[in-house]
């Protein structure tokens, strides 16, 4: 795999007042990101209208929208989503779609059980795709993958965003994927991220607790590639019994939380992106809870190399 | 002009909820409505997330329009509108509930909300304008809405306060706190012939008329019956030939600017609060749009 140029963006919790996320954003494009992900949702707030609020501050980031769930939204509403906002400020914008937080989806009445699901949001990228493209406009569509079924399915994207961040289990996806070689293909990871300058417990709270939704969330069979799944047992047990994720994270090991999430001194952050540039990464989205203030992103920028 | 009203085409490429936070972030003063959408076509947590997003984008400005949704777009979706009085109830009692951060579980054959709660804070309150024709959807309205979105003969509007007033009077509600607002297709005629397109904006309206609408407008269904038939067969322009004068007076209002403009005031008899200029607006659209604005301003 060809050593990568990496593009480095920050994940923005749309739950926050619109104002808020808006001033993180333009933080985050002074201080030279590539990219802002607005993330969406049934608890959130919308994410093409946060979008068009984002885009109408900025001027040069990219911003990009997902993980958006064909399940939840119809692909004529993600494609009638993304038209106007390229037609009101311009090509910078990209959408990743997948499945979506099964538990989330659940509770606003949303089947996630659909047999073949990888199918079913493949088809929804060929139309969403269709759809840009009949209107004169385009974007790159990525998908979220963790499972097998899916990074085989993701080749026919633009590019795979995987929500973990362990050096073995990336290899282990980028192996799946197996993309085309003429095509212009992207490897990036979207993972729950402290880079700090200066420790503080609370922020690793945060941390632990994202790192938990995603392991949780895992599907099953990941989990035991990685010898993770045992571990997790009881957290899971907890957790499917209706325990709240605040008070299931004690039973999360923290082995596990590393292999989900970026978790470095901005100091050692380098090394680290060394090796994920080597094994071909070119998008890297530091999740919640890297965007918790303007001051958590700027010592993650501050230690990105080259801003 | 007070507002915009944003009226949601399915069969369009643009999706209302964006298209309306682009015009709100244009903006400063006016109001910006969505006019209407259906509880129908998106999942009822994602209205209630849109609607509180614009609501913070435009500061309070936002109105939200909820309606069961034109029949034949809803059939073309395979959606099904029955029982439409069940479905905008509990539509405006779960986004009430959701905006308020309740944890909401609720169930029935058109939503499925299991211990959904809103993570975002509403922030600025959100008014629903029920877009409904008939008297027991128009008494719902008085029940459970901010005011109603019309549309159809002025007839009718004689009677919509009467029905909304019944609602209104079940809950103890004032109808100072309760707003009517009426779409009404518009017309600047520059010389004669322009009143074709009056002509076919009232087809269109007059075959999607409900027949309680028109029994409420003292028209008999045999004089609509033909104009639908007519556009089924061979299309509104052919359609338009059949509306008789009396039901272009009836439905649209058209003429110079001037005329139209005092028109549209006129309807402040009928309890009106507010009054949507809408289309087909002239030949040119955008340049009657400015001639209709430039006539309104002189009135006022």
């Amino acid at each position: 795999m060809e050593k990568a140029e990496i593009d480095f963006g920050i994940g923005l919790n749309a739950y926050e007042a619109v104002e808020e996320i808006v001033g993180k954003c333009v933080e985050a494009e002074k201080l030279g990101l590539d990219y802002v992900w607005i993330g969406d949702s049934p608890p959130h707030l919308y994410y093409s209208s946060v979008a068009a609020a984002v885009a109408s501050r900025t001027k040069r980031i990219r911003i990009g929208l997902g993980l958006l769930s064909p399940l939840l939204h119809t692909p004529d509403q993600i494609s009638g989503s993304i038209i106007p906002l390229i037609e009101a400020f311009g090509d910078r914008f990209e959408i990743c779609l997948g499945v979506g937080d099964r538990s989330q989806l659940s509770r606003v009445g949303v089947d996630t059980k659909l047999p073949r699901v990888w199918d079913h949001v493949l088809k929804a990228k060929r139309k969403i795709a269709g759809s840009l493209s009949a209107s004169g406009a385009s974007t790159r569509i990525w998908l979220g993958a963790q499972g097998p079924k899916m990074l085989e399915v993701s080749k026919s994207f633009d590019g795979v965003l995987m929500n973990y961040a362990s050096l073995g289990m990336i290899k282990w996806a980028i192996d799946k994927v197996k993309p085309d070689a003429q095509k212009d293909f992207d490897f990036g990871i979207y993972a729950p991220s402290y880079v700090y300058r200066k420790w503080h417990p609370q922020a690793y709270r945060l941390l632990c607790i994202a790192s938990a939704v995603v392991a949780l969330g895992a599907l099953g069979a990941v989990l035991d590639e990685f010898g993770v799944g045992k571990r997790l047992q009881r957290a899971r047990e907890e957790h499917e019994a209706g325990a709240r994720i605040e008070s299931v994270v004690k039973y999360v090991p923290s082995e596990v939380v590393k292999s989900f999430s970026i978790y470095t001194p901005s100091s050692e952050l380098s090394g680290y992106l060394r090796e994920l540039g080597d094994l071909g990464i070119s998008h890297i989205v530091f999740g919640f809870p890297q965007n918790l203030s303007k001051v958590t992103i700027r010592d993650l920028a501050n230690a990105l190399p080259n801003r | 002009m007070n507002c915009i009203w944003i009226r949601e085409a399915l069969n369009t490429q643009r999706d209302i909820f964006t298209v309306t936070s682009i015009i709100l972030l244009e903006t400063s003063r006016i109001k910006v409505g969505i006019g209407i959408t259906s509880p129908l076509v998106r999942n009822i947590s994602t209205i209630a997330r849109a609607a509180a997003t614009l609501s913070q984008i435009g500061r309070g400005r936002f109105r939200l329009g909820l309606g069961v949704g034109g029949l034949e777009s809803l059939v073309k979706l395979g959606l099904d509108a029955a029982r439409p009085s069940a479905l905008m109830r509990d539509a405006a009692t779960l986004l009430r509930r959701i905006w308020r951060g309740e944890t909401v579980t609720f169930t029935s054959d058109r939503f499925c909300l299991s211990n959904y709660y809103a993570r975002y804070k509403a922030g600025f309150a959100t008014p629903i304008y029920f877009g409904v024709r008939g008297p027991r959807l128009l008494a719902l309205a008085g029940e459970v809405a901010d005011g109603v979105i019309l549309s159809g003969p002025k007839r009718y509007m004689k009677k919509v306060v009467a029905a909304v007033d019944q609602g209104l009077r079940r809950r103890r509600r004032r109808m100072k706190s309760f707003r009517f607002i009426v779409r009404v297709p518009t017309v600047i005629v520059d010389k004669k012939s322009d009143l074709y397109l009056a002509r076919e904006a009232v087809a269109t309206v007059l075959a999607d008329t409900p027949e309680a609408v028109l029994e409420m407008a003292d028209i008999a269904r045999e004089r609509v019956k033909p104009i639908k038939a007519m556009i089924a067969e061979k299309g509104v322009k052919r359609a338009s030939r059949l509306v008789a004068e009396d039901l272009l007076d009836e439905v649209a209002i058209y003429g110079n600017p001037e005329q139209v403009a005092l028109d549209l005031r006129s309807l402040e008899k009928y309890r009106i609060d507010e009054a949507i200029f809408g289309p087909p607006y002239g030949r040119e659209p955008a340049e009657a749009i400015g001639k209709m604005v430039q006539a309104w301003k002189k009135l006022k």
